[in-house]
């Protein structure tokens, strides 16, 4: 019922890619080789992979077999992964969720766990992988008035668990570039904020973290309107994917005008922006001057 | 790792960038199979691609060829320090990469003229420790704005020999282009001790006129310079040096880790020689 084949080997959308993703995390959570999970639903591995990258449409009946053997059994979360492989099946360049927020976040984790490369502009907090506990809270408490500390508690506690893609075994590069603004804004109070600033000053020894500063000094720039992410995946034919959050929702983008014109205010962003030799320096003049 | 700026006076990079015309770099990146390309690269990339359809392979074989040089230099002739000129979008394995496996104290400066290469350039090429990277935003065009840019004397130590790596970057100026390209490689190694070597590769329309043919116009036409050099030509690069084994070869037969199958597929001549 829902099979869809790609469509003339072109770019597959979001949404597959979101799918593929959530299926290789479910399969790798269970410690099953591509090989393994061929073998249930009758298919080759090559098939996998391509179903894990989003390259081919979903049949149900794999999906189902799938999922049986991941050990997901809930049915109302199995429909849901139904109703969202139909929709991969479906052509569309973007997608937007105006779900609740854990729907949603939860698909970026996934293409974030996925990526190879994580590009991000971030004009107004530190990037929320780089982000402390204490500091999280205050910006999660900070755009939730109405929510309990238990609510508070839980959406840290998935922000947190995000963090781990950095330091696991061939993690993903993050290339960050921050505006001044947001480290000199004492998100939580001094404290917290000192906490934050030791933090980057540390995320930069890693090797695969790259933080920029856009100083001040820069004036206007192009990214003005707004943080985004560029998420970059390994295969070459999975186009890179343009990630918006808003305060209730998130915007992904893969059509190629669209990321071309990201991308072109990414590249300017970070030619504007302090070398990444210098960024150390940067902080800790934001230190003193806390 | 340092960072520095080959023409005007700032120490900051041009803070304009140019995405709607070809960028050389950007068009072997897609090439080579990366996403950090723009449709005017793309389109240019393509455009050659119809008169060589097997454009990305040859790509890749010069690629190859600039591993298999650094691989030499950094192990048998025992270079540490390179300038590798016409860097591009990075590519793994990068120079210094490939170098420090053999050599970690390995030192290189890496030049281009596209401040989003440069972007990619100190993000990406971070040395290992004992070594180092910098990196020198100039045009080829100015040879000594290279060779006299203080951020070379603060990383390389040119009284000891230095490998400058000209990879596919020579034919991008014409014969009468002033300084012209066989000036440019003097220029680049007349500051350089006895023992410093030069690596070049580039397009000949030797093993297919037509199809080079093809390119150089489709370059012409997005306004690139496309200059394709016979043998002699490319020898002529070598004046004065002493050529490495095998001498200059299509560039899948330099040294290669396996005799190609059909070495006259990828249109390059490539050739190493050492400043006597």
């Amino acid at each position: 019922m829902i099979e869809s084949r790609a469509q003339g080997g072109g770019a597959p959308t979001v949404q597959r890619m979101l799918v593929g993703a959530r299926l290789r995390r479910l399969r790798t959570e269970m410690g099953l080789t591509r090989e393994e999970a061929a073998e249930a639903i009758r298919a080759s591995e090559w098939k996998i992979h391509r179903l894990e990258n989003g390259q081919v449409g979903f049949k149900e009946r794999d999906i189902v077999d799938l999922l049986r053997l991941y050990e997901v059994t809930d049915p109302e979360e199995v429909a849901e992964f139904l109703a969202l492989a139909r929709e991969a099946n479906t052509p569309g360049w973007w997608q937007h969720y105006g779900d609740v927020l854990p729907a949603w976040f939860r698909t970026y984790v996934d293409l974030e766990a996925a990526a190879t490369l994580i590009r991000t502009y971030e004009g107004q907090f530190v990037p929320g992988l780089l982000q402390t506990d204490d500091y999280m809270r205050a910006v999660v408490h900070g755009a939730h008035l109405e929510d309990t500390s238990d609510e508070v508690g839980r959406r840290v506690r998935l922000r947190m668990a995000r963090q781990t893609v950095l330091t696991r075994e061939q993690p993903p590069r993050l290339w960050a570039v921050v505006d001044e603004a947001a480290l000199r804004r004492p998100v939580g109070g001094k404290e917290v904020m000192r906490g934050q600033l030791e933090r980057l000053v540390e995320a930069t020894k890693l090797p695969n973290v790259i933080l920029q500063v856009l100083p001040f000094g820069s004036g206007a720039h192009p990214a003005m309107v707004g943080s985004f992410s560029i998420l970059r995946f390994p295969d070459q034919e999975l186009p890179d994917v343009v990630y918006l959050e808003h305060l209730t929702s998130a915007i992904y983008l893969n059509k190629p005008d669209e990321v071309d014109q990201y991308l072109h205010v990414m590249e300017g962003i970070c030619v504007r922006a302090a070398a990444p030799d210098r960024t150390v320096e940067l902080l800790d003049e934001i230190l003193e001057e806390l | 790792m340092s960072e520095g700026q080959g023409t005007g006076a700032g120490p900051k990079l041009p803070r304009e960038i140019n995405t709607n015309v070809a960028h050389p770099a950007r068009v072997y990146d897609y090439w080579l199979g990366g996403k950090d390309n723009f449709p005017a690269d793309r389109a240019l990339a393509e455009h050659i691609m119809e008169a060589i359809p097997t454009m990305r392979a040859m790509a890749a074989a010069n690629r190859a060829f600039l591993t298999r040089a650094v691989r030499y230099l950094a192990g048998e002739a025992g270079i540490r320090q390179f300038l590798d000129i016409g860097t591009g979008i990075p590519t793994s394995p990068n120079v210094h990469e490939v170098a420090q496996a053999t050599a970690p104290d390995t030192r290189v400066v890496y030049v281009d003229n596209d401040p989003i290469v440069l972007a990619h350039a100190r993000a990406l090429l971070t040395s290992q420790e004992a070594g180092e990277t910098a990196f020198i935003l100039a045009d080829l065009r100015e040879p000594k704005s290279i060779v006299d840019h203080p951020t070379l004397a603060a990383t390389l130590d040119l009284d000891q020999p230095v490998a400058v790596m000209l990879v596919a970057v020579l034919m991008y100026f014409e014969d009468h282009d002033s300084p012209n390209p066989f000036e440019m490689v003097t220029t680049l190694l007349e500051p350089m001790p006895s023992g410093s070597y030069v690596a070049i590769s580039h397009p000949t329309a030797d093993f297919n006129a037509e199809a080079m043919g093809g390119a150089v116009a489709a370059a012409r036409q997005s306004g690139v310079t496309l200059v394709a050099r016979g043998q002699a030509e490319v020898e002529g690069f070598f004046t004065d040096l002493e050529l490495v084994d095998p001498g200059v070869t299509p560039v899948l037969s330099w040294r290669p880790d396996e005799p190609p199958r059909d070495p006259r597929s990828a249109y390059y001549w490539a050739g190493v020689a050492r400043k006597p």
